[in-house]
Protein backbone atom coordinates (compact mmCIF):
# COMPACT_ATOMS: atom_id res chain seq x y z
CA UNK A 1 0.00 0.00 0.00
CA UNK A 2 0.98 3.40 -1.12
CA UNK A 3 0.46 6.22 1.69
CA UNK A 4 1.23 10.23 1.28
CA UNK A 5 0.52 12.46 3.79
CA UNK A 6 -0.43 16.06 2.84
CA UNK A 7 -1.18 19.50 4.44
CA UNK A 8 -3.77 21.21 2.62
CA UNK A 9 -4.90 24.75 3.51
CA UNK A 10 -9.16 24.34 3.79
CA UNK A 11 -11.55 27.06 3.05
CA UNK A 12 -14.45 26.22 4.98
CA UNK A 13 -17.17 28.39 3.65
CA UNK A 14 -21.03 27.96 5.10
CA UNK A 15 -23.67 28.16 1.65
CA UNK A 16 -26.65 29.83 2.02
CA UNK A 17 -26.75 32.23 -1.08
CA UNK A 18 -25.97 31.43 -4.38
CA UNK A 19 -25.51 34.61 -5.89
CA UNK A 20 -23.71 35.91 -2.92
CA UNK A 21 -21.05 33.15 -3.09
CA UNK A 22 -20.69 34.14 -6.86
CA UNK A 23 -20.07 37.30 -6.81
CA UNK A 24 -17.39 36.57 -3.24
CA UNK A 25 -15.59 33.90 -5.70
CA UNK A 26 -15.73 35.95 -8.76
CA UNK A 27 -13.58 38.86 -6.56
CA UNK A 28 -11.50 36.51 -4.58
CA UNK A 29 -10.92 33.24 -6.50
CA UNK A 30 -7.42 33.69 -6.93
CA UNK A 31 -7.20 33.57 -3.48
CA UNK A 32 -8.23 30.57 -3.14
CA UNK A 33 -6.26 28.12 -6.03
CA UNK A 34 -3.65 26.32 -3.47
CA UNK A 35 -6.93 25.86 -1.30
CA UNK A 36 -9.54 23.32 -1.02
CA UNK A 37 -12.83 24.69 -0.58
CA UNK A 38 -15.56 22.85 1.58
CA UNK A 39 -18.57 23.69 1.15
CA UNK A 40 -21.45 23.00 4.19
CA UNK A 41 -25.08 22.93 2.88
CA UNK A 42 -27.16 21.86 -0.28
CA UNK A 43 -25.06 20.10 -3.02
CA UNK A 44 -25.44 22.93 -6.08
CA UNK A 45 -24.78 22.39 -9.78
CA UNK A 46 -24.47 25.84 -10.45
CA UNK A 47 -21.75 26.26 -8.02
CA UNK A 48 -20.00 23.08 -8.86
CA UNK A 49 -20.04 24.60 -12.66
CA UNK A 50 -18.73 27.78 -11.83
CA UNK A 51 -16.15 26.47 -9.52
CA UNK A 52 -14.92 23.98 -12.32
CA UNK A 53 -14.67 26.97 -15.09
CA UNK A 54 -12.00 28.73 -12.31
CA UNK A 55 -10.67 25.08 -11.74
CA UNK A 56 -10.66 25.39 -7.88
CA UNK A 57 -10.86 22.24 -6.05
CA UNK A 58 -14.33 21.36 -3.57
CA UNK A 59 -16.12 19.03 -2.07
CA UNK A 60 -19.21 19.51 -0.49
CA UNK A 61 -20.21 18.77 3.25
CA UNK A 62 -17.07 17.33 4.61
CA UNK A 63 -16.42 17.19 8.63
CA UNK A 64 -12.86 18.22 9.13
CA UNK A 65 -11.14 16.87 12.53
CA UNK A 66 -10.28 20.23 14.24
CA UNK A 67 -7.08 20.21 15.92
CA UNK A 68 -6.29 23.07 18.85
CA UNK A 69 -8.52 26.32 18.93
CA UNK A 70 -7.29 27.57 15.48
CA UNK A 71 -4.34 26.13 14.21
CA UNK A 72 -3.26 23.11 11.86
CA UNK A 73 -4.45 22.20 8.23
CA UNK A 74 -7.97 23.14 9.23
CA UNK A 75 -7.95 26.72 10.40
CA UNK A 76 -10.12 28.37 8.05
CA UNK A 77 -9.05 31.96 6.59
CA UNK A 78 -11.06 35.23 7.43
CA UNK A 79 -13.28 35.44 4.22
CA UNK A 80 -12.57 38.86 3.24
CA UNK A 81 -8.98 39.80 2.41
CA UNK A 82 -9.28 43.33 2.55
CA UNK A 83 -10.15 42.57 6.66
CA UNK A 84 -6.95 39.91 6.55
CA UNK A 85 -4.32 43.17 5.94
CA UNK A 86 -5.66 44.76 8.34
CA UNK A 87 -5.50 41.91 11.01
CA UNK A 88 -2.57 41.04 10.25
CA UNK A 89 -0.63 44.47 10.64
CA UNK A 90 1.89 44.75 13.84
CA UNK A 91 0.18 46.41 16.48
CA UNK A 92 1.88 49.47 18.68
CA UNK A 93 2.52 47.98 21.72
CA UNK A 94 0.24 49.81 24.25
CA UNK A 95 1.50 50.70 27.94
CA UNK A 96 -0.25 50.97 30.48
CA UNK A 97 1.48 53.59 32.17
CA UNK A 98 0.46 56.58 30.10
CA UNK A 99 0.51 59.99 32.08
CA UNK A 100 -1.35 62.91 30.60
CA UNK A 101 -0.34 66.05 31.46
CA UNK A 102 -1.65 69.99 30.34
CA UNK A 103 1.00 71.78 31.59
CA UNK A 104 3.31 74.44 30.10
CA UNK A 105 7.12 72.99 30.98
CA UNK A 106 9.06 76.94 31.32
CA UNK A 107 12.53 77.65 30.89
CA UNK A 108 14.77 76.05 34.13
CA UNK A 109 11.65 73.38 34.89
CA UNK A 110 12.47 69.94 34.20
CA UNK A 111 10.24 66.89 33.97
CA UNK A 112 11.72 63.67 34.68
CA UNK A 113 9.18 60.96 33.72
CA UNK A 114 9.96 56.80 33.60
CA UNK A 115 6.70 56.18 32.37
CA UNK A 116 5.24 57.17 28.36
CA UNK A 117 4.27 61.37 28.45
CA UNK A 118 1.49 62.99 26.66
CA UNK A 119 1.86 66.50 27.03
CA UNK A 120 -0.69 68.63 25.51
CA UNK A 121 1.42 72.15 25.87
CA UNK A 122 4.24 73.73 24.89
CA UNK A 123 7.98 73.02 26.30
CA UNK A 124 9.68 76.35 26.13
CA UNK A 125 13.35 77.03 25.39
CA UNK A 126 15.23 76.54 28.50
CA UNK A 127 12.57 73.94 29.79
CA UNK A 128 13.66 70.15 29.69
CA UNK A 129 11.83 66.57 29.16
CA UNK A 130 13.88 63.49 30.14
CA UNK A 131 11.95 60.32 29.49
CA UNK A 132 11.92 56.45 29.39
CA UNK A 133 9.06 55.48 27.53
CA UNK A 134 7.48 56.83 24.69
CA UNK A 135 6.70 60.41 24.09
CA UNK A 136 3.79 62.83 22.66
CA UNK A 137 3.36 66.46 22.79
CA UNK A 138 0.73 68.45 20.42
CA UNK A 139 2.40 71.54 20.80
CA UNK A 140 5.65 73.32 19.46
CA UNK A 141 8.87 72.27 21.69
CA UNK A 142 11.51 74.97 21.83
CA UNK A 143 13.32 72.92 24.73
CA UNK A 144 15.45 70.15 25.22
CA UNK A 145 14.08 66.59 25.12
CA UNK A 146 16.12 63.18 26.16
CA UNK A 147 13.80 60.50 25.21
CA UNK A 148 14.49 56.78 25.45
CA UNK A 149 10.94 54.85 24.32
CA UNK A 150 9.59 53.08 21.57
CA UNK A 151 8.76 56.36 19.37
CA UNK A 152 7.93 59.97 19.77
CA UNK A 153 5.27 62.72 18.18
CA UNK A 154 6.25 66.05 17.95
CA UNK A 155 6.70 69.26 16.26
CA UNK A 156 10.02 71.11 17.03
CA UNK A 157 11.31 74.51 15.83
CA UNK A 158 14.90 75.10 15.30
CA UNK A 159 15.36 76.23 19.28
CA UNK A 160 14.74 72.57 20.05
CA UNK A 161 17.44 70.63 21.10
CA UNK A 162 16.43 66.45 20.59
CA UNK A 163 18.11 63.17 21.97
CA UNK A 164 16.64 60.06 20.75
CA UNK A 165 18.27 57.03 22.36
CA UNK A 166 21.27 59.25 23.04
CA UNK A 167 21.84 60.06 19.29
CA UNK A 168 20.65 63.85 18.34
CA UNK A 169 18.59 64.54 16.52
CA UNK A 170 19.04 67.01 13.87
CA UNK A 171 16.35 69.24 14.06
CA UNK A 172 16.07 70.35 10.15
CA UNK A 173 13.63 67.28 9.44
CA UNK A 174 11.49 68.04 12.51
CA UNK A 175 9.90 71.77 11.68
CA UNK A 176 6.24 72.73 10.77
CA UNK A 177 4.78 69.24 11.04
CA UNK A 178 4.30 66.54 13.82
CA UNK A 179 6.88 63.85 13.40
CA UNK A 180 6.74 60.96 14.72
CA UNK A 181 10.82 59.61 15.56
CA UNK A 182 11.29 56.17 16.02
CA UNK A 183 14.61 53.42 15.97
CA UNK A 184 13.71 50.95 13.49
CA UNK A 185 17.09 48.64 13.33
CA UNK A 186 19.33 50.91 14.94
CA UNK A 187 18.60 53.79 12.59
CA UNK A 188 16.50 56.57 13.19
CA UNK A 189 13.55 57.32 11.27
CA UNK A 190 11.59 60.25 10.96
CA UNK A 191 7.93 59.74 9.35
CA UNK A 192 5.95 63.73 9.26
CA UNK A 193 2.28 62.46 10.04
CA UNK A 194 0.70 63.02 6.92
CA UNK A 195 -3.02 63.76 8.10
CA UNK A 196 -3.64 67.02 10.26
CA UNK A 197 -4.35 65.13 13.61
CA UNK A 198 -6.43 66.53 15.69
CA UNK A 199 -6.50 66.35 19.73
CA UNK A 200 -9.93 66.12 20.81
CA UNK B 1 -6.75 94.00 53.24
CA UNK B 2 -4.43 95.76 50.31
CA UNK B 3 -3.26 93.66 47.20
CA UNK B 4 0.37 92.79 47.36
CA UNK B 5 1.82 93.06 43.58
CA UNK B 6 5.42 92.06 42.97
CA UNK B 7 6.78 93.30 39.60
CA UNK B 8 9.41 90.80 38.06
CA UNK B 9 11.39 90.16 35.08
CA UNK B 10 14.28 87.68 35.23
CA UNK B 11 16.16 89.49 33.36
CA UNK B 12 17.81 92.98 34.32
CA UNK B 13 17.43 96.21 32.38
CA UNK B 14 14.15 95.40 30.95
CA UNK B 15 12.09 98.28 33.25
CA UNK B 16 11.20 96.90 36.18
CA UNK B 17 12.02 99.63 38.38
CA UNK B 18 10.50 102.18 35.63
CA UNK B 19 7.27 100.43 35.27
CA UNK B 20 6.81 100.08 39.14
CA UNK B 21 7.14 103.43 39.72
CA UNK B 22 5.27 104.36 36.86
CA UNK B 23 2.36 101.95 37.88
CA UNK B 24 2.89 103.07 41.36
CA UNK B 25 1.84 106.64 40.66
CA UNK B 26 -1.07 105.61 38.28
CA UNK B 27 -2.91 103.82 40.96
CA UNK B 28 -2.57 106.63 43.41
CA UNK B 29 -3.18 109.01 40.97
CA UNK B 30 -6.40 107.00 40.15
CA UNK B 31 -7.67 107.51 44.11
CA UNK B 32 -6.28 104.46 45.39
CA UNK B 33 -3.68 104.22 48.30
CA UNK B 34 -1.00 102.96 46.95
CA UNK B 35 3.32 102.46 48.34
CA UNK B 36 5.57 101.10 46.30
CA UNK B 37 8.43 99.17 48.38
CA UNK B 38 11.95 98.58 47.08
CA UNK B 39 12.83 95.09 47.06
CA UNK B 40 16.41 95.48 45.13
CA UNK B 41 18.51 96.20 48.62
CA UNK B 42 21.77 97.04 47.74
CA UNK B 43 21.12 98.25 44.64
CA UNK B 44 18.27 100.72 45.02
CA UNK B 45 17.19 102.90 42.03
CA UNK B 46 13.25 103.15 42.72
CA UNK B 47 13.98 106.44 44.91
CA UNK B 48 15.36 108.05 42.09
CA UNK B 49 12.60 107.70 39.30
CA UNK B 50 10.17 108.88 41.56
CA UNK B 51 12.38 111.97 42.50
CA UNK B 52 12.75 111.34 46.16
CA UNK B 53 16.33 110.25 46.67
CA UNK B 54 17.27 113.28 49.36
CA UNK B 55 14.19 112.18 51.30
CA UNK B 56 15.29 108.93 52.23
CA UNK B 57 16.15 108.34 56.28
CA UNK B 58 15.40 105.13 57.04
CA UNK B 59 14.92 101.96 55.10
CA UNK B 60 13.21 98.68 54.94
CA UNK B 61 16.02 97.13 57.05
CA UNK B 62 15.71 99.83 59.73
CA UNK B 63 12.30 98.68 59.91
CA UNK B 64 13.02 95.05 59.97
CA UNK B 65 16.05 95.11 62.18
CA UNK B 66 16.00 98.17 63.96
CA UNK B 67 12.92 98.98 65.24
CA UNK B 68 11.58 101.80 63.29
CA UNK B 69 8.08 102.37 63.11
CA UNK B 70 6.99 101.75 59.28
CA UNK B 71 5.22 105.34 59.14
CA UNK B 72 8.71 106.57 60.45
CA UNK B 73 10.30 105.08 57.67
CA UNK B 74 7.55 105.77 54.80
CA UNK B 75 8.06 109.26 52.65
CA UNK B 76 4.68 110.54 50.81
CA UNK B 77 5.48 111.27 47.54
CA UNK B 78 4.41 115.59 46.34
CA UNK B 79 3.54 113.78 43.38
CA UNK B 80 0.65 112.17 44.33
CA UNK B 81 -0.81 112.19 48.19
CA UNK B 82 -1.65 108.70 47.42
CA UNK B 83 1.37 107.48 47.07
CA UNK B 84 4.40 106.65 49.58
CA UNK B 85 7.48 105.27 49.10
CA UNK B 86 9.86 102.67 50.86
CA UNK B 87 13.26 102.15 50.37
CA UNK B 88 15.76 99.66 50.09
CA UNK B 89 18.73 99.74 52.24
CA UNK B 90 21.76 100.37 50.02
CA UNK B 91 24.40 99.44 52.46
CA UNK B 92 23.34 95.89 52.81
CA UNK B 93 22.67 93.34 50.97
CA UNK B 94 19.83 90.85 50.28
CA UNK B 95 21.23 88.25 52.77
CA UNK B 96 19.80 90.47 55.25
CA UNK B 97 16.04 89.68 54.10
CA UNK B 98 14.50 86.80 55.54
CA UNK B 99 10.71 85.10 55.49
CA UNK B 100 9.31 85.82 58.74
CA UNK B 101 10.24 89.70 58.97
CA UNK B 102 8.97 90.30 55.23
CA UNK B 103 5.63 88.70 56.12
CA UNK B 104 5.46 91.16 59.47
CA UNK B 105 6.39 94.23 57.14
CA UNK B 106 3.98 93.19 53.71
CA UNK B 107 1.13 92.38 56.39
CA UNK B 108 1.71 96.04 58.20
CA UNK B 109 1.85 97.48 54.82
CA UNK B 110 -1.92 96.00 53.60
CA UNK B 111 -3.38 97.45 56.34
CA UNK B 112 -2.68 100.90 55.23
CA UNK B 113 -2.37 100.68 51.39
CA UNK B 114 -4.68 98.91 49.06
CA UNK B 115 -2.11 98.05 46.70
CA UNK B 116 1.08 97.58 48.03
CA UNK B 117 3.99 97.42 44.97
CA UNK B 118 6.89 95.51 45.11
CA UNK B 119 10.20 95.94 43.01
CA UNK B 120 12.12 92.90 42.12
CA UNK B 121 15.70 92.92 41.97
CA UNK B 122 16.85 91.18 38.72
CA UNK B 123 17.55 87.95 38.72
CA UNK B 124 16.06 84.57 40.69
CA UNK B 125 18.25 83.94 43.99
CA UNK B 126 16.78 84.84 47.49
CA UNK B 127 15.92 88.68 46.74
CA UNK B 128 13.81 87.79 44.41
CA UNK B 129 12.42 84.88 45.83
CA UNK B 130 11.57 87.13 49.20
CA UNK B 131 10.07 89.68 46.85
CA UNK B 132 7.84 87.38 45.45
CA UNK B 133 6.89 85.21 48.38
CA UNK B 134 4.26 87.04 50.25
CA UNK B 135 2.60 88.31 46.50
CA UNK B 136 -1.21 88.05 45.25
CA UNK B 137 -0.47 89.00 42.07
CA UNK B 138 2.86 89.64 39.70
CA UNK B 139 3.14 91.86 36.90
CA UNK B 140 6.28 90.19 34.22
CA UNK B 141 7.62 92.83 32.51
CA UNK B 142 9.42 91.55 29.01
CA UNK B 143 10.70 92.76 26.42
CA UNK B 144 9.90 91.67 22.95
CA UNK B 145 13.30 89.75 22.83
CA UNK B 146 14.28 86.09 22.81
CA UNK B 147 16.56 86.52 26.09
CA UNK B 148 14.21 88.44 28.04
CA UNK B 149 11.11 85.60 27.32
CA UNK B 150 13.47 82.87 28.61
CA UNK B 151 14.48 84.93 31.86
CA UNK B 152 10.96 85.29 32.47
CA UNK B 153 9.74 82.25 31.54
CA UNK B 154 12.27 81.03 34.32
CA UNK B 155 11.36 83.97 36.67
CA UNK B 156 7.10 82.73 36.22
CA UNK B 157 8.66 79.00 36.96
CA UNK B 158 10.00 80.19 40.04
CA UNK B 159 6.98 81.94 40.69
CA UNK B 160 4.72 79.05 40.63
CA UNK B 161 6.64 77.08 42.68
CA UNK B 162 8.11 79.07 45.84
CA UNK B 163 5.23 81.52 46.31
CA UNK B 164 3.67 81.69 49.78
CA UNK B 165 0.08 81.76 47.65
CA UNK B 166 1.34 78.59 45.61
CA UNK B 167 2.27 76.69 48.56
CA UNK B 168 -1.52 77.21 50.14
CA UNK B 169 -2.90 75.81 47.01
CA UNK B 170 -4.05 78.78 45.72
CA UNK B 171 -2.79 80.79 42.64
CA UNK B 172 -0.55 83.57 42.01
CA UNK B 173 -2.40 85.92 39.36
CA UNK B 174 0.46 86.67 36.81
CA UNK B 175 -0.16 89.91 34.05
CA UNK B 176 2.53 90.26 31.22
CA UNK B 177 3.95 94.04 30.44
CA UNK B 178 5.27 93.83 26.81
CA UNK B 179 8.00 96.91 27.73
CA UNK B 180 9.94 98.68 24.84
CA UNK B 181 7.77 97.64 21.75
CA UNK B 182 9.58 99.30 18.70
CA UNK B 183 6.56 99.30 16.40
CA UNK B 184 8.59 100.63 13.09
CA UNK B 185 10.70 97.04 13.89
CA UNK B 186 7.56 94.59 14.66
CA UNK B 187 6.24 95.53 11.50
CA UNK B 188 9.76 94.96 8.96
CA UNK B 189 9.18 91.41 11.22
CA UNK B 190 12.76 92.28 13.13
CA UNK B 191 11.05 92.47 16.38
CA UNK B 192 8.66 89.57 18.04
CA UNK B 193 5.06 90.56 18.18
CA UNK B 194 2.94 90.52 21.21
CA UNK B 195 1.21 87.48 20.23
CA UNK B 196 4.30 85.40 19.41
CA UNK B 197 4.95 86.63 23.15
CA UNK B 198 1.85 85.56 24.70
CA UNK B 199 1.56 82.30 23.08
CA UNK B 200 5.58 81.24 24.68
CA UNK B 201 4.53 82.72 28.38
CA UNK B 202 0.94 82.19 28.01
CA UNK B 203 -0.26 84.62 30.69
CA UNK B 204 -2.63 87.44 30.48
CA UNK B 205 -1.46 90.75 28.78
CA UNK B 206 -2.16 93.92 30.84
CA UNK B 207 -0.33 96.30 28.60
CA UNK B 208 2.32 97.17 25.90
CA UNK B 209 4.63 99.97 26.21
CA UNK B 210 5.79 101.44 23.21
CA UNK B 211 9.95 102.58 23.05
CA UNK B 212 10.23 106.04 24.18
CA UNK B 213 13.29 108.07 24.46
CA UNK B 214 11.27 110.69 26.57
CA UNK B 215 12.09 107.44 29.49
CA UNK B 216 15.37 108.66 29.90
CA UNK B 217 15.01 112.08 30.87
CA UNK B 218 11.91 111.27 32.72
CA UNK B 219 14.13 109.13 35.16
CA UNK B 220 16.90 111.23 35.15
CA UNK B 221 14.54 114.20 36.31
CA UNK B 222 12.71 112.18 38.67
CA UNK B 223 9.58 112.21 37.05
CA UNK B 224 7.67 109.40 35.52
CA UNK B 225 6.39 109.43 32.53
CA UNK B 226 3.24 108.72 33.28
CA UNK B 227 3.26 112.87 34.50
CA UNK B 228 4.30 113.11 30.11
CA UNK B 229 0.96 113.88 29.23
CA UNK B 230 2.26 113.77 25.16
CA UNK B 231 4.19 110.68 25.71
CA UNK B 232 2.66 107.43 23.89
CA UNK B 233 4.83 105.61 26.91
CA UNK B 234 3.39 107.69 29.56
CA UNK B 235 -0.13 106.83 28.27
CA UNK B 236 0.56 103.22 28.20
CA UNK B 237 1.37 103.36 31.64
CA UNK B 238 -1.83 105.34 32.43
CA UNK B 239 -3.68 102.42 30.84
CA UNK B 240 -1.69 99.51 32.62
CA UNK B 241 -2.44 101.52 35.96
CA UNK B 242 -6.45 101.55 35.38
CA UNK B 243 -6.36 98.06 34.10
CA UNK B 244 -4.45 97.13 37.79
CA UNK B 245 -7.04 99.00 39.52
CA UNK B 246 -9.93 96.96 38.09
CA UNK B 247 -11.26 99.04 35.27
CA UNK B 248 -12.03 98.01 31.28
CA UNK B 249 -9.60 99.52 29.40
CA UNK B 250 -9.58 98.56 25.67
CA UNK B 251 -6.19 97.87 24.29
CA UNK B 252 -4.45 100.19 22.10
CA UNK B 253 -2.45 98.74 19.36
CA UNK B 254 1.24 100.70 19.95
CA UNK B 255 2.74 98.32 17.09
CA UNK B 256 0.62 100.25 14.34
CA UNK B 257 0.84 102.99 15.65
CA UNK B 258 2.16 105.72 12.88
CA UNK B 259 5.59 104.86 13.01
CA UNK B 260 7.61 108.42 12.73
CA UNK B 261 8.48 111.50 10.35
CA UNK B 262 9.46 109.26 7.93
CA UNK B 263 5.89 107.36 7.46
CA UNK B 264 3.91 110.71 7.83
CA UNK B 265 5.73 112.33 4.79
CA UNK B 266 5.64 108.91 2.53
CA UNK B 267 1.39 109.12 3.58
CA UNK B 268 1.30 113.02 2.41
CA UNK B 269 2.94 111.69 -1.07
CA UNK B 270 0.77 108.76 -1.16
Amino acid sequence: MKTRQYSVKVFEIELTDEAKFIAFFEKNYQFFQNHLIVINGEENKQIQEYLNTKQLKHVFNLTLPKRGADRGTTTPIPPEPAVQKETTKPKEKIQTNLKVLDKLIRSGQELKIDGDLLLLNRVNSGGSIIIKGTLIITQIVDGSIRCDGNFMMLQASHKANIVFHGVEVDNKYLQDKLNRVELINNEIVITPALKETSWV
Amino acid sequence: MGIVIAVISGKGGVGKTTTTANIGLGIAQNGKKCVVVDFDIGQRNLDMLLGLENRVVYDMVHVMDEGIHTKQALIKSKMSPNLAFLAASQTKDKSVLDSYKIKKLINSLKKDFEYVILDAPAGIESGYEHTIEFADRAIIVVNPEVSSIRDSDRAIGILDSKSQRVKDGEEVEKYLIINRINPTMVQSGEMLGSSDILEILSIPLIGKIPEDKGIIDASNQGKPIILNETSAAGQAYKRVAARVCGEKVDFVDVETQSGGFMKKIKEMFT
